[in-house]
């Protein structure tokens, strides 16, 4: 049966094969290229003193303030956006799901997710950083609580978002199945669907964590940036995403290969998170099934 | 069709006429413009089983699941017409969902055990509307699940998770989460069509026990299943309720003719 036009659909096939192929291994080749560049160049940098040393003493190679900082922004921004974006998500998957008014919020939702993050970091600048200032004469300006807000905005969708489609995948069968016991949806939500959909939220949660801990820009007029180790929420304070943005622009290739390495640490940091949320989430589907 | 009578037979005696749980008076059910239940009348006899059969798309799980109000979760559905469950009607908007739900019990098609541990599953709804002392719990908990036959299968492993269980199980686990709140009405919604042949016949007797304390509505697409389970059938067919008397004149000698065509598999 090799006709004409079998011949032909064959030679489209293997076209098609081979276009598609091609463009797999582009989009692969860079992204390793991109990954061999941040190890080889990152590990050279890799010793004891970029854990030991601040940015202060940049002669000597360090960036534990930043480490630090970045541990205690992120963690400042996961903790505001995720209860936030939870129980916005259960409010649109729950009781919002074919609404109008729902539609509407996740239309906005999905335009806050693609806003560019300098804009939200010039936001938070303008209703955090300068109404402080203002408040406290100038003693405190930029803060770390204002880059937390900063962050928390660029996490909050992402976890609105798999918190609603998740909650959403739970087969209506258990809502009914909890409501004819009498059970109020408000307890249905927290207790059950919550627990049922548990997996798959907590890897939206893990998912905005790695989103958010390599941004730069909304950093940049918030927390600002700090050569010293620095703890308190209303310091300003260093991060990891800052410090290389600050070591790339000098001209001592020395802090070059620090900016490398504080890259290769963000990038294991987002790797590990997301080979975690994958550990989490197959867990929470095999346990369904 | 032979099949059938001895099915019906075998178990039953005369249907003593029994008082009316449930009385369906004039009911008529919406799905935005579809008129999915016409005017149905039926009173549904005190511990005794009811069965409704009918095609796909015939009314009778609509029917099923007014009587809880289970319908009222989604939006654009409505029904008039009364139910009475002991005389009051349970379609008035003061009627609480709260007591509805504790006195009428659903099982679903599909087992749906909650994401918890088996314990968890039935002390869950029971919490919801007693307070009870842990010892009490127990007791409660292991009479819901002797009274559902699963109590020797699962007594080792109450604080393993109930996703854990073969699907027979999680189906009697779903049977014993709804008598754990002692309700009077069990309806049952094709609670077998997911379980396979053994799982049913356990399920199948655990109906004709459970009938001696509750008053139970089954749906199911199984006509040999109501034969063999019910003491009532009710046919539905466009969502008209077209006959519905003792399970043994249903099979051998309906009425209508749209029944005879039914049973004996001229369509449907």
């Amino acid at each position: 049966m090799s006709t004409r036009i079998h011949r032909r659909r064959h030679a489209k096939n293997i076209a098609a094969q081979v276009l598609a192929s091609a463009a797999t291994l582009l989009a692969l080749a860079f992204l390793v290229w991109i990954l061999w560049e941040t190890i080889s160049r990152g590990l050279q940098a890799i010793g004891i003193s970029l854990f030991t040393k601040i940015t202060a003493y940049a002669d000597q190679g360090g960036l534990a303030n930043a480490i630090v900082g970045s541990a205690i922004i992120d963690a400042m921004a996961i903790a505001l956006s995720a209860p936030i974006g939870v129980m916005a998500g259960a409010y649109l998957a729950e009781y919002a799901r074919s609404t109008r008014l729902g539609a509407t919020i996740r239309f906005l939702n999905d335009i806050l997710l693609s806003a560019p993050s300098i804009v939200l970091g010039l936001f938070v600048y303008v209703i955090v950083v300068l109404p402080m200032t203002a408040v406290t004469n100038g003693t405190t300006t930029f803060s770390a609580l204002a880059g937390s807000i900063a962050l928390a905005l660029i996490g909050l969708p992402v976890i609105v978002r798999t918190t609603d489609e998740m909650l959403q995948l739970v087969p209506s069968t258990l809502r009914e199945a909890a409501l004819s016991l009498g059970i109020p949806q408000w307890k249905l939500t927290v207790q059950v669907l919550m627990r049922a959909a548990g997996s798959g939220i907590l890897t939206g949660v893990l998912l905005a964590l790695a989103r958010l801990s390599g941004e730069t820009a909304p950093l940049l007029f918030t927390a600002f940036g700090n050569n010293y180790m620095a703890f308190g929420p209303l310091e300003k304070m260093a991060s990891l995403p800052a410090a290389i943005y600050q070591y790339t622009n000098d001209p001592n290739p020395a802090l070059h290969a620090i900016a490398w390495a504080g890259a290769l640490l963000i990038a294991l940091f987002v790797l590990a998170l997301s080979l975690l949320a994958r550990t989490v989430f197959a867990r929470g589907k095999t346990s369904h099934d | 069709m032979t099949d059938l009578a001895t099915a019906t037979q075998s178990g039953s005696q005369p249907v003593a006429p029994a008082p009316a749980k449930i009385a369906v008076r004039n009911l008529q059910f919406h799905y935005r413009d579809f008129h999915a239940v016409r005017n149905v009348h039926m009173d549904i006899p005190e511990r005794q089983v009811t069965a409704i059969i009918g095609p796909s798309g015939c009314g009778k799980s609509t029917l099923l699941r007014v009587f809880n109000r289970i319908y009222a979760i989604y939006p654009h559905l409505r029904a008039e017409g009364e139910v009475r469950l002991d005389g009051e009607n349970i379609l008035d908007p003061g009627y609480s969902l709260n007591r509805l739900r504790s006195k009428v019990g659903m099982v679903f098609q599909k087992p749906v055990p909650f994401p918890m541990t088996i314990f968890e599953n039935i002390a869950y709804g029971i919490r919801h509307h007693e307070s009870l002392s842990r010892a009490d719990m127990d007791v409660r908990v292991e009479q819901a699940l002797r009274a559902a036959a699963l109590w020797d299968e699962v007594k080792d492993k109450l604080k393993h998770s109930a996703l854990g269980l073969s699907g027979g199980q999680q189906q009697r686990l779903c049977i014993a989460r709804g008598i754990a709140l002692r309700p009077q009405v069990l309806l049952l919604d094709e609670p077998t069509s997911a379980l396979d042949p053994i799982a049913t016949g356990r399920i199948e007797q655990l109906i004709e026990e459970l009938k001696r304390d509750y008053t139970i509505v089954i749906v199911t697409h199984n006509m040999q299943q109501a034969a063999r389970v019910s003491d009532r059938t009710a046919f539905m067919y466009m969502g008209e309720l077209i006959e519905f008397g003792d399970t043994e004149k249903i099979f051998t000698k309906p009425d209508k003719k749209q029944t005879e065509d039914y049973i004996t598999g001229r369509f449907g």
